[in-house]
Order: C-alpha cells, then sequence, then structure tokens
C-alpha cells in the first residue's frame, strides 16, 4: 500500500531562535527522501517534530491523509513511524534481547522469533544476550534498525545514520535501506553529508536556518548545487598544495604502550611513527578503536615512558600537557566543552587557561586582565569568531566559533606541533571550510599537525601521509596520494 | 568451656534482627538508586517512620495501622523529595541531605510527647517451633512477619529487577532516562514510583526499630543506620543479594563487639565500635572488584537530573 506523510506549515520556535519557519513537505513510500542541511538547520527539529519527541507550536502531520497527534514518541510508534536518533537510544548495560523488549508488548519467544528472522531477511548478524555496550556502533546502529522494523513501521527516519560507521557498513546501510524502500517502507534520510545524498536518495528537500529552500529531484542536481543551495552562498573549495618534501624530522614516537585499567577503554600497542615539520599525519580510524588514548598520551594526559617521545631532540614522554606546551606543543581535544574550554568560564577567561607560563598573562601570581583580554579581541578577529563580546561564557558559542577560539587560543605560542582530535566534528559546512584552511595554513608556516579524525574526507584532503588505527594499533604510514578512501575504510576494518 | 548450641542460635538470630532494618532500607534505596536517582534522605525517612510507627500504636492501639502508617509516613516524605527533584528538578544530593536533618528535625519535635512510654508486644510467628530443631529453631522460628519479610526481600528485589518488565524498565530508566524517554517511556512516573517505594521501605525498616528491635520512641534512635543502608547499597554495587551478606556482616560485628565488650576484651573500645563499618566496607569492595560487572549494573544516570525539553 502506498503511505503518504505530510508535514504542512510546522514552526517551532524557541526563544532566541526559529527551527522550524512555516515548513511543509510531502512524502510518498517507494523513494528515499534526503532532508539536508548544515547544523542548525533545522532538520533535527522537524524530525523530532515527526517521532513525537518535540511538539510544533504550529501545523499539522498527516499520514495518508489522517491528522496525527504526535505528543509523545508513544505516538509516534502506534502510527508507524520509527526513528533511528543520531545519538543512539540504547541502554548501554542492558542486553540487546532487553533492549528490544522494552517497548514490545510481545511474548519473549514469540519476538526473540520474530527478530531472527528480520536479522535473517537482512543479514544482520547480532549476539542478542551481550550488553549493549560490547557492540560496536554499527551494530547498535542495527539494533536500532530492528527495533524500528519489530514494528513494521510505514515510515523509517535516519538521522545522520552514517556518522559513526565505515565506508563498509555505510554501504552495507545503504543497500539495507533501499531493500526496505523496495518493500514499501517511506525513508526519510537526514544528513549533511552531500556525497550520500547523490548516491542513496531519490529526492532532496534543503533546509537553512529553519526554512525549506528547495525541494527536487537527485537527478537535476549535483555536489555544488547541493552545497550552494546548503551554505546559501558559493563555497571556495580547498585544496592543499603539496608540502615540500623535508626531512627535518619534529616528533618521533619510539615503541609507545598503553595499558589501560579501564576495560572501557583501549589498550595501544607498539606505536611508532614521526612527523616532519610541514607535515600533516592523518590518523584515520572508527571511533572508539584508541584515538582518544593516543591524543591523551601525546597530549600528556597519559604520561608514558620518557623516551617513548622525542620532540625537537627532547625526550618528553613523562611530561604534562603544560610542560608540553612549553616545548612548543600544543592541543585541540575533541570534546570541546569538555575538554578544550570550561563552558561556565568566558571566552578570556578559557584563552588564559593554557598558557600559564609562556605568556604574560600572569603577573607574579596575579591576572593581568587587560593583557589577556587584549589577545582574546585578536583572536576573535583574527580567527573569525562570530561575536564580539569576550566577556561571553563559552557555553553560548557554538561548536565552530568554539573551534575557532580554541584553535586561536592554541596557536598563541606559535607551536610547532598542533595536536587536533576530531576538530570539525559537528561544525557546519562554512566552518569547516575555515578550520581546514587554517590546518593548511599552519602547515604552509612549516609547522607540523598531527591530525586524528573519523573524517576520511577530511584526513585525504589535509594530510600529507595517513595511517589507520584500528584496536589500538597503527597501520603502516602511506603517502596520502597512494590512498583511497576504500582503501583506507578496508584497514579501519582491522583488514590488511 | 562447653557452648550451649542453641545460644549460637540465639546469637544469629539477633544479629539477624539487627540486619534488618538495614536490608530493608537498603532494597528501598537500591530500586530508588536503581532508576537513577540518589535519595541521601534514607536516614530521614527512617527516622519519621519510626516515630510514625510508634506513635500510632501508642494512640491507635493497632499494631496494622501502626506498620502500614510508618510505610505511608515513609511514602509522603519521600513524596517531598521527588516533587522537588522529579518536578522542580534540584540537585539531588542537597535535597536528600535536607530530607535527612528535616526528618530528624520533625520526629524530635513529634516523638516529645511519647518519651518513656513502653511498646507494644508485637506477635511473632512459629514460636512454638522454636526447640524443634537444635541451632536451626531458634534462628528460623519465632520472629516476626516484617523480620521474614526482609529477608525475602532481597531475592525478590533481584527477582524483580531481572526477570520483570517493570524491573526492565526502571534499569533502563536508570541506564539513560533520555532513550527512555524517546521510547515513550514516562521516566518521571517511573521516578516518582521508585522513589516513594524506596520511603515505604524505610519507613518500615524505621517501624522494626521502634515497636519490634527495641519497642519504644527514642530521640535520633536510627542512629546512623540509614547512612548504612546507603553506604550498603553503594558498596554491593547495587546487587541486592550482596546487600544482604553487607547487612549480615554489619549486624554481625556489632552483635559480636558489644558481646567481646562485655566480657572485657582488652580492645579499645572505640575500635570495636568502628570495626562494623570498617569490615563491612572491606568485604563489599573485595567480594565487588569486578569492574565490568561494576559498570553493568551502576545506574549510569545516577543523581543527574533529567528534563524532558519539549
Amino acid at each position: 500500500m502506498n503511505t503518504n506523510l505530510k508535514i504542512s506549515n510546522v514552526t517551532k520556535i524557541y526563544p532566541g531562535c526559529v527551527a522550524n519557519d512555516n515548513v511543509s513537505l510531502e512524502f510518498n513510500s517507494g523513494k528515499i527522501y534526503a532532508l539536508l542541511g548544515e547544523n542548525g538547520a533545522g532538520k533535527s527539529t522537524l524530525v523530532k517534530i515527526l517521532s513525537g519527541v518535540i511538539i510544533p507550536d504550529e501545523g499539522k502531520i498527516y499520514l495518508n491523509e489522517n491528522n496525527l497527534n504526535l505528543n509523545s514518541p508513544l505516538d509516534a510508534k502506534k502510527n508507524d513511524i520509527g526513528m533511528v536518533f543520531q545519538h543512539f537510544n540504547l541502554f548501554e548495560t542492558l542486553s540487546v534481547f532487553d533492549n528490544l523488549i522494552i517497548d514490545s508488548d510481545e511474548q519473549r519467544e514469540s519476538l526473540r522469533e520474530k527478530i531472527d528472522s528480520i536479522m535473517k531477511k537482512y543479514n544482520f548478524s547480532i549476539d542478542l544476550d551481550i550488553p549493549v555496550l560490547n557492540l560496536s556502533a554499527g551494530q547498535k546502529q542495527k539494533v536500532e534498525i530492528i527495533r524500528c522494523l519489530i514494528r513494521s513501521p510505514k515510515v523509517l527516519i535516519m538521522d545522520e545514520p552514517t556518522s559513526v560507521l565505515t565506508e563498509q557498513e555505510t554501504s552495507e546501510l545503504f543497500l539495507s535501506l533501499k531493500k526496505f524502500s523496495e518493500e514499501g517502507i517511506l525513508i526519510i534520510y537526514i544528513t549533511h553529508k552531500l556525497k550520500e545524498v547523490m548516491q542513496l536518495c531519490d529526492e532532496v528537500a534543503v533546509m537553512r536556518r529553519g526554512k525549506l529552500v528547495s525541494v527536487s529531484e537527485i537527478k537535476n542536481e549535483n555536489i555544488e548545487s547541493l552545497a550552494n543551495k546548503m551554505v546559501g552562498q558559493n563555497l571556495r573549495t580547498i585544496k592543499k598544495k603539496k608540502a615540500k618534501t623535508s626531512s627535518d624530522q619534529l616528533i618521533k614516537i619510539t615503541n609507545l604502550n598503553f595499558t589501560s585499567e579501564d576495560p572501557f577503554e583501549t589498550n595501544l600497542m607498539d606505536i611508532n611513527f614521526s612527523v616532519n615539520r610541514g607535515e600533516c599525519l592523518g590518523i584515520a580510524g572508527i571511533s572508539g578503536n584508541g584515538q582518544s588514548e593516543l591524543f591523551q598520551v601525546l597530549s600528556g594526559e597519559i604520561i608514558s615512558e620518557k623516551k617513548s617521545i622525542e620532540f625537537n631532540n627532547n625526550y618528553i614522554g613523562d611530561l604534562n600537557p603544560q610542560e608540553r606546551r612549553e616545548y612548543l606543543m600544543a592541543f585541540s581535544p575533541e570534546d570541546r566543552l569538555e575538554q578544550a574550554a570550561i563552558p561556565q568560564m568566558k571566552i578570556f577567561e578559557n584563552v588564559a587557561l593554557n598558557n600559564f607560563k609562556s605568556s604574560n598573562f600572569f603577573n607574579n601570581g596575579l591576572i593581568n586582565e587587560n593583557k589577556i583580554k587584549e589577545h582574546s579581541k585578536k583572536i576573535i578577529s583574527d580567527f573569525n569568531v562570530n561575536t564580539d563580546n569576550i566577556e561571553l561564557k563559552s557555553q553560548f558559542l557554538s561548536g565552530g566559533n568554539l573551534q575557532k577560539l580554541i584553535i586561536g587560543r592554541e596557536l598563541i605560542t606559535s607551536p610547532d606541533l598542533l595536536i587536533c582530535f576530531n576538530p570539525t566534528w559537528g561544525l557546519d559546512v562554512g566552518a569547516i571550510n575555515y578550520i581546514h584552511e587554517t590546518l593548511i595554513k599552519i602547515n604552509e608556516q612549516n609547522k607540523s599537525i598531527i591530525l586524528i579524525s573519523t573524517d576520511t574526507d577530511e584526513l585525504l584532503k589535509l594530510s600529507d601521509k595517513i595511517s589507520v588505527i584500528h584496536k589500538g594499533k597503527l597501520s603502516k604510514i602511506m603517502n596520502t596520494e597512494e590512498v583511497t578512501s576504500e582503501k583506507l575504510g578496508i584497514l579501519m576494518g582491522g583488514a590488511n | 568451656m562447653i557452648i550451649d548450641i542453641n545460644f549460637v542460635g540465639l546469637i544469629i538470630a539477633s544479629i539477624m534482627a539487627s540486619a534488618v532494618p538495614l536490608i530493608l532500607a537498603s532494597c528501598g534505596e537500591l530500586i530508588t538508586e536503581r532508576s537513577g536517582v540518589l535519595n541521601l534522605g534514607v536516614e530521614g525517612m527512617m527516622i519519621i517512620g519510626a516515630i510514625s510507627g510508634f506513635a500510632l500504636m501508642t494512640v491507635t492501639g493497632s499494631l496494622i495501622i501502626a506498620v502500614f502508617g510508618a510505610m505511608l509516613a515513609g511514602v509522603l516524605i519521600s513524596t517531598i523529595f521527588a516533587f522537588l527533584t522529579q518536578t522542580l528538578i534540584t540537585n539531588h544530593v542537597a535535597t536528600g541531605l535536607a530530607l535527612t536533618i528535616f526528618g530528624i528535625g520533625i520526629s524530635a519535635m513529634i516523638g516529645k510527647n511519647f518519651v518513656g512510654i513502653p511498646g507494644k508486644e508485637f506477635p511473632v510467628l512459629f514460636e512454638g517451633l522454636k526447640d524443634t530443631i537444635p541451632l536451626l529453631g531458634p534462628i528460623l522460628f519465632g520472629h516476626s512477619i516484617v523480620f521474614y519479610f526482609a529477608f525475602a526481600l532481597p531475592f525478590i528485589t533481584s527477582y524483580f529487577l531481572k526477570k520483570t518488565k517493570i524491573g526492565l524498565i526502571v534499569r533502563a530508566v536508570g541506564d539513560s532516562p533520555e532513550s527512555a524517554s524517546n521510547q515513550g517511556i514516562n521516566v518521571r512516573l517511573i521516578r516518582y514510583a521508585c522513589i516513594l517505594y524506596g520511603g515505604a521501605m524505610s519507613g518500615l525498616a524505621g517501624a522494626y526499630l521502634s515497636m519490634i528491635y527495641t519497642p519504644q520512641w527514642i530521640e535520633n534512635m536510627t542512629g546512623g543506620r540509614g547512612w548504612i543502608a546507603l553506604a550498603l547499597v553503594v558498596f554491593s554495587t547495587w546487587n541486592p543479594i550482596k546487600i544482604l551478606i553487607g547487612a549480615m556482616i554489619f549486624g554481625g560485628l556489632t552483635i559480636i563487639q558489644f558481646h567481646m565488650q562485655a566480657i572485657g576484651v582488652r580492645i579499645p573500645v572505640q575500635f570495636l565500635t568502628a570495626l562494623p563499618y570498617i569490615v563491612t566496607i572491606i568485604v563489599l569492595v573485595v567480594i565487588s572488584r569486578d569492574s565490568r560487572k561494576i559498570r553493568l549494573s551502576t545506574p549510569s544516570s545516577l543523581g543527574k537530573s533529567f528534563h524532558k525539553d519539549n
């Protein structure tokens, strides 16, 4: 049977922001629809309205001409709308089966049979009796999908589903989604990745700043046209010039090991690499394969053997981050609000935080506020941070602005090496572009970068050399020209 | 020295009796914490239960009204906590501490008129069977209904959490209230229910103290048992069976150190009184070392407020 889903004049206003401004859209089963937009464009709000998590201020939703009253996630489920959230809605400490039975009215045995038949049909293989926290991100997503399929939904909404997947897992997912679509499930696919839209979808709706800007068929679009619609202006394409081959070695890691006491962390095994001046070494991998441990070991949050890290001809393995900064290393951690900045502190206070010794921010233990403020203003204008109020608490900065501030702060000492961990994670295209340009500029000044990232495109764009981390081990280091994203994907999956 | 085997039985029975309030309050708090709520008001709810039970018994003369009234009193005072933390989204720790202080104060105020009044005898079950089996007789028979309930409770609690749908939902809410809410589970309702249940069990624990264990009202008579109950929950890593073990060790050492003091063992009294606390914690830490299991049974959202935004 044909399914028709209609969104009619939906508006949702938050204080200071119109998340959805009079949005109307229509979907029909048999097609895969993309909902495309940058972060903050309002696509997440819209799908949360469809799944009953958020109640709109105005507007109606019709499924096959019936007006739906979606006041809670339960209502959406009852009306056969299934949703797989970007951040998984799973209970990590419960078993897979417990996760699935919790919102089902079926008996244990019949549910088990149903799950088994779903897994068989779509070639999923997941152990139902282990806790969810032991699953990979791809498997967790399958659990979420199974959870929706149990209810034989008419509509399946996928919110940024590939952000945690490998290339292989992504293509598996696409195959499944196409199969669902052929079986008559209406698929709405939310993303900001243009390549995926071109690959998977039949129609695309683009949102910008809460408004629907266009609806069109994929065959009439290309990546550039979609990007421009999404951002609302013409984007410059960034290309890195090939680095001058320098043989001046800056940092060398030798036989570095880290064994964690926490069973849910990854152990690092026998890490060896070196980075020359002016070079960018990219480290690819699926998240959770030891990236965060590697970052911590490199930054000195985890201290290792003195001789395992040689930087500028000094052994620094046993130094803490503050001491390493004095040797002109700088760090940009993954979690901007938890690790890089203190959310409740003002912008200028955060600027002062990582420069205790080498700067003139402090005189005899007293804070030199004017100096700090002066410098903060300089960062804000140099790095295009979109605010003029340095007294603003940093938690109120958008991700992109905060990342620019952090990178700006880190560059104050003009470090020889910047270590970044997912610097553009969750940022919109404009901010990503800016960060990428900044990183390229750093390399051009003959400074080095270690870029740990889960975004393969980013790595291929910025790195001179690439290695892949899998289960705490690094692959051999390759020249970027010799690498394709397919090859990286295979290495990320653990094959050789 | 000849030890009368029935005397050993009596000592074990008295150890078990002293463990009863700890088991009751801990198992109640365990359910509360499993739903992600940290209620530090156990001591306060317990003492309210103690005075309510004793007062109702004295005024109405009915033991049944007194016992259920004490549980209801626990429910009522925990409703304050639930309203503050779940509806007004206040901080769990501060609110729980306030609840304890409030409970101790108000119980002392109500209790003024009940000091010195003798309690009533609470009926015991299977009194006649006490002498039929040596050693086991005094252990198994001749106790109040609350006693038997307390020793069944850890097993019921364990079964409830592991095997029932509602138990699963409670664990899910404690693991991730956001996910639970997105799955259509009413997080606030579940947490309210778990808090109120914890209050009822603390109230019952208090009533056991003032009506059965030492049938009288003394100001501040819970004497820190609420805090021990809280500690038991954490150190047992939210496992009801380990709570039983911990409560028995604590009760046992408390009784044994009394006897040691009485016999005049030459160990400083302060050390003897501290012993149950130290040993209980050491034992529970040792039996709960498996960090994997801890991770699996710790409610990840414990003590964090959940606010559903619309």
